[in-house]
């Protein structure tokens, strides 16, 4: 096995507000080999955009790491001083957002951010850099890409902003691309491009993919490997396909259960998972999900969960999960 | 039995108007020839890209905004004056895809919810009982009615926005969007709720929407619409079981599927929705259709009876095989 | 608790040190004028004759100025007359403001356009020429400096709240309101007017200190307030005649002049803070 490209070790990080510290990852182990596709999944709330913010290094100011490490080719990306991660960011490590908009400055070509974006390689020139970025522009599909170079980001549609965003992110060939939610805002033919795009580009570029995304259906599509998150823990780590098929947290079973897409006959009441998510100010001392779960037992809401490995791969952090 | 809602031959335009053309000689297109009925307590999906003037149609049917042709008809009454819109407010809601965005944010969720009978100069009786009644039917604790916008979760935005659209007890309820951000959890709960809300008092929902995870489950009946123009109609589940219109077929197609085993190998659908700038002559998708011939690209297909409650417009009566022999149709 | 929940702003505020600073300064000027009869040690216009010019003392914490008038209390009768005049006037302009504002955001496109060229062309006179225009049409005095400080400001005020209104008027919860049947009137008075006020309470609290400075400059000019009502610039002016004599009044009759203002701008640049709707966000989350 080749060593991880991306591993995210224990990390513990809160958010301070006024009303106390939010703890929004609760000792996070994750890694992500060359060239994979790993997909977060989880509802609001449940840290996976703050997993995201951190593995490129830029939790936000009011985030406080309280332990752990998020390494990138052996370095440890947190500990770096602001300069030395720049220099990471858009080399080895890149991000897409969910609203592409804000990714951009509104008042400068697409062409002319292209070439800004490739501040960093020193040797190349300006003629180069345009060239480079025109070449990315076609490579992700946009039809006229001379066109797209001169145009303004409110002047394109949001599924060409994305893909030009997709470009961006592409422009360094960086070893990992961080994308958070990336067809959340696109309608559904756009999101099937979308989808069709970065499972060609992965192939194309040889880079690691991480999609953080609600949506159960464009990580079944894109996914190799997929890690659910619940109160900012990773509740369940599996490839895909037994992610979808065999599911052993009971968080999983219930959030593929009551997903409408997963349902195909008609049906009057849809299942519901009830109940709230744990106050993160002060997570509780046994297992986060217990509250809401079916299977729970009295050692659930007092002991915290054994992370249980069920086959080669795949691991959930339960009580009631046997090998 | 008359429908509750009715709608003939609409066409919404607006001006092009610009530096060139300030007359607004060139106008556009935003809704064209549309017919549409809605049986009362029926749910009819409208689905379509963004684009696709679902939104519009909805502004339209309550008056928000002007149309340039047709008739419309609610409960049998024509809806053309002003005074035809307001006299139907009461029995006529509208849910906004941004549930928070549509409660006025200096506004308690309490007062938010009886504006309604505010506004309609409805007594209420005990305010607060009242607020306590309509924030429960919805399952929500009366002491939200104390919060404020911000300060509510997606899925109770989602609520209260349900029990303001409900407090007057309408016939029609439009919802753009129901579900659009929404956890798939509380997806499922927004929709268990409106179900019930729709069983209880006999509510027609105009749901718009995109998603057709949501439409498959809660609607009777969808519309498709391309381009402000109807391109398919029929049963929910005749639809999904049976797509005809290459649109429809590459809508259902393109849907990402909560199962790796069903992974899509190809692309459902190319390219985007043009602008109505821009619309293509001839049928308005040929630019994105797999079967698009020398045909679509001049002459318009009409919308045809397929029977069983299906209609569709396309040049092509067998879609279902590509590249078999179709048969044009001829006027 | 409650309270600082409904109020949010007013929290952020005292939060801020310069907001509470700036609060209790402006407090303590408006204290200052609604108490000046109880405050002050003498009466403001008493002439005595044989006490003037006499330095800050115990019998006159402030001394006396030409005439023998106690200068504190001058002074703090001056907060009354600055206060008055600002407020009246500052207060006059954004309500007009308020109204003409949302009448052009929200109306006909031709009372629009009818009521922009009444702004631009109000806002292209210079403040100063035009006050003295004024003036010398009218004649100096109280009410004169007001209409000149109410027609003046006028234009800023209503150009911000229309284009508050016309933003707003897309806005989710306005198109709520009328697929609702709420009529125009409510939907101003209820759903408008709370959501376009705050960005306008900034901007006249940064006002109020340049009426302030504009009453005692045209008072300095003989062209204010009328002797022998104590105002700031009045006493400025009393001074600055006496400047050989009695070096202290010049300064002393600056002194609220510069914390009024200091105050007043302080105020304003804390609410700005305090209400910024990302800040608020923010602390929402």
């Amino acid at each position: 096995m080749s060593e991880p490209v991306l591993s995210v070790e224990n990390l513990s990080l809160g958010y301070v507000t006024p009303e106390g510290t939010v703890a929004a990852l609760r000792g996070v182990n994750l890694s992500v080999d060359p060239g994979e596709v790993l997909g977060v999944a989880g509802e609001s709330g449940c840290g996976k955009s703050t997993l995201a913010a951190a593995m490129i290094g830029l939790p936000g100011p009011n985030a406080r790491i309280q332990s752990g490490h998020v390494r990138l080719g052996g370095r440890d990306i947190l500990a770096l001083d602001p300069g030395a991660q720049r220099r990471l960011r858009g080399r080895e490590i890149a991000m897409v957002f969910q609203d592409p908009m804000t990714a951009f400055s509104p008042v400068l070509t697409m062409g002319a951010q292209l070439v800004d974006f490739q501040a960093n390689r020193d040797a190349a020139s300006g003629r180069e850099k345009w060239r480079s970025a025109r070449d990315m522009l076609a490579r992700v599909g946009l039809s006229d890409p001379d066109l797209s170079m001169r145009r303004y980001p409110h002047e394109l549609s949001g599924g060409m902003r994305q893909r030009v965003a997709i470009a961006a992110a592409l422009l360094m060939r960086p070893k990992v691309l961080i994308a958070d939610e990336p067809t959340t805002a696109l309608d559904v033919t756009m999101e099937a491009q979308i989808i069709h795009l970065l499972r060609e580009l992965r192939a194309d570029f040889h880079c690691a993919i991480v999609i953080v995304t609600h949506h159960l259906g464009v990580i079944a599509e894109l996914c190799d490997r997929v890690a659910v998150m619940y109160a900012g823990e990773v509740v369940e780590v599996a490839p895909v396909d037994a992610l979808y098929h065999a599911p052993r947290h009971p968080y999983t079973r219930a959030l593929l259960a009551c997903d409408p897409a997963n349902i195909t006959q008609r049906a009057a009441r849809l299942p519901t998972i009830g109940g709230r998510l744990p106050d993160l100010r002060d997570p509780p001392s046994g297992c986060a999900f217990a509250p809401r779960c079916t299977m729970a037992t009295p050692r659930c809401r007092t002991a915290p969960p054994p992370r249980v490995a069920v086959a080669p791969g795949h691991n959930a952090l339960c009580h009631e999960v046997t090998p | 039995m008359t429908a509750l809602l009715d709608i003939r031959d609409l066409r919404v335009e607006v001006a092009g108007g610009g530096w060139f053309d300030p007359a607004g000689r060139g106008r556009l297109t935003i809704l064209a020839d549309l017919s549409l009925s809605l049986a009362a307590g029926e749910t009819l999906a409208l689905v379509g890209e963004s684009g696709s003037g679902k939104t519009t149609l909805a502004r339209a049917i309550l008056g928000l905004q002007a149309t340039s042709g047709g008739t419309m008809a609610f409960d049998g009454k024509p809806l053309a004056e002003p005074g035809d819109f307001r006299a139907i407010r009461r029995r006529t809601a509208l849910m906004f895809q941004d549930a928070a965005a549509s409660l006025s944010p200096r506004m308690t969720v309490g007062d938010a919810v009886i504006e309604p009978f505010a506004i309609h100069g409805v007594p209420i009786g005990n305010r607060r009982d009242r607020i306590a009644e309509l924030l429960a039917e919805v399952g929500l604790a009366p002491d939200m009615a104390a919060r404020y916008p911000h300060e509510l979760s997606g899925g109770q935005a989602r609520r209260v926005g349900v029990a303001r659209a409900l407090a007057l007890k309408p016939a029609l309820v439009i919802a753009d969007e129901p579900t659009a951000g929404l956890d798939v959890s509380v997806q499922a709960e927004i929709l268990n709720l409106m179900a019930d809300l729709r069983a209880r008092h006999g509510l027609s929902y105009l749901i718009i929407t995109h998603n057709l995870a949501l439409v498959r489950h809660v609607a009777e009946r969808i519309a498709v619409l391309y381009l402000g123009r109807l391109v398919e109609s029929g049963p929910t589940g005749a639809i999904f079981a049976d797509p005809r219109h290459p649109y429809t077929q590459s809508l259902i197609a393109a849907e990402p599927l909560p199962d790796p085993r069903k992974r899509r190998a190809d692309l459902a659908i190319r390219g985007e929705i043009p602008s109505i700038l821009r619309r293509p002559a001839g049928c308005e998708f040929h630019t994105r259709c797999p079967l698009a011939d020398a045909i679509c690209r001049y002459d318009r297909p009409t919308l045809r009876d397929l029977g069983q409650g299906r209609r569709m417009r396309c040049h092509f009566t067998d879609t279902t095989t590509k590249g078999g022999r179709h048969e044009l149709e001829h006027r | 608790m409650r309270f600082a929940a409904r109020y949010p702003a007013l929290g952020a505020l005292l939060r801020d040190p310069m907001g509470a600073f700036g609060l209790a300064l402006v407090l303590a000027f408006v204290a200052m004028a609604l108490f000046a009869p109880w405050l002050a040690p003498a009466d403001p216009i008493a002439l005595n004759v044989r006490d003037k010019f006499q330095p800050p003392s115990l019998a006159h914490l402030a001394g006396t100025d030409q005439l023998g008038r106690d200068l504190l209390s001058r002074l703090i009768y001056g907060a009354r007359t600055a206060l008055a005049i600002a407020l009246t006037s500052v207060g006059l302009a954004g309500i007009a403001g308020v109204i003409l504002g949302m009448i052009a955001g929200f109306g006909p496109r031709w009372l629009d356009a009818l009521l922009v060229l009444f702004f631009d062309s109000l806002s292209s006179l210079p403040m100063i020429m035009f006050a003295l225009a004024v003036i010398t049409i009218v004649g100096p005095g109280t009410g004169t400096l007001i209409l000149v400080v109410v027609l003046v400001s006028i234009p800023a005020y209503a150009r911000l709240i229309r284009a508050q209104t016309l933003s707003l008027s897309g806005a989710d919860f306005i198109q709520a309101e009328r697929a609702m049947g709420a009529s125009n009137t409510r939907i101003l008075l209820r759903h408008m007017l709370p959501n376009v006020v705050g960005p306008l309470l900034i901007l006249l609290s940064m006002d109020v200190p340049v009426v302030i400075m504009l009453e005692a400059g045209l008072s300095y000019l003989n062209l204010g307030v009328r002797p022998p009502t104590p105002s700031w610039g009045n006493i400025l002016y009393d001074g600055y005649t006496s400047i050989r004599s009695a070096p202290y009044m010049v300064v002393i009759a600056g002194l609220p002049l510069v914390l009024s203002t200091l105050g007043f701008t302080f105020l304003g640049e804390a609410l700005r803070d305090a209400i910024d709707p990302k800040l608020k966000r923010r602390a929402a989350k």
